[in-house]
């Protein structure tokens, strides 16, 4: 029997939407994810980001992220429905190994503790690589 | 070179996981131009710098860190 695994995808949306439009896709790919037996277990909105190059000559895009858990054939068909819909940019799944779910469940554990005294704010640093500036052949 | 730091800060942290998603404190990993900083530079450990080199590459995907970035001509 396949097992549910959990996978977790960020996708762009096209930033010139107005926020139902938005709405509408992120609501088509949830519908995907739950027609092909899987289950969201968490949707972040990053809202409108810069993007740091343009992408089919945009230069901002409306990031969301969702966590879902599913078997594996459902990948599949999420992913095509990403490369049909024209509304999304990009996306990227990746399956969530023992390691990233580790690191949630601490950081979970971590923000249900109080928290503790602020740590001190770091001081800006020297960046950690100067270029050297004969580098680049104008 | 000498190395800035002895210890890798990802182990001192004892971090398991780097995320793809931090472009904050994946972009100090990254010079002005966009390259990825080697770990004889950073001090940062082989397994962590493999993670760290994911993440990045994720990242730029992404479209949260650049490919190439003329900052400084």
């Amino acid at each position: 029997m396949e097992k549910a695994r959990q996978y977790e995808t960020t996708f762009i949306v096209n930033a010139s939407l107005d926020d139902t439009q938005v709405d509408a896709v992120i609501g088509r790919v949830q519908d995907v994810i739950v027609k092909n037996g899987g289950s969201a277990s968490a949707l972040n909105k990053w809202g409108r980001k810069r993007l740091a190059y343009s992408i089919n000559k945009k230069t901002n895009g409306f990031y969301v992220n969702i966590e879902f858990t599913g078997p594996p054939p459902l990948l599949a068909a999420l992913e095509r429905s990403f490369q049909l819909d024209e509304m999304i940019l990009r996306f990227l799944t990746i399956q969530l190994d023992q390691k990233a779910l580790a690191a949630r469940a601490k950081a979970a554990a971590a923000a249900a503790a109080p928290p503790g005294p602020d740590p001190a704010p770091v001081p800006p640093r020297e960046p950690l690589f100067k270029e050297p500036a004969a580098d680049r052949k104008s | 070179m000498p190395r800035k730091k002895r210890t890798c800060r990802f182990c001192d942290a004892k971090e398991v996981y780097i995320d793809y998603k931090d472009d904050k404190r994946l972009s100090r990993f990254v010079t002005e131009q966009g390259k990825i900083i080697p770990k004889r530079i950073t001090g940062t450990c082989a397994k962590h710098q493999r993670q760290l080199v994911k993440a990045i590459k994720r990242a730029r995907h992404l479209a949260m860190l650049p490919f190439v970035s003329d900052s400084i001509r």
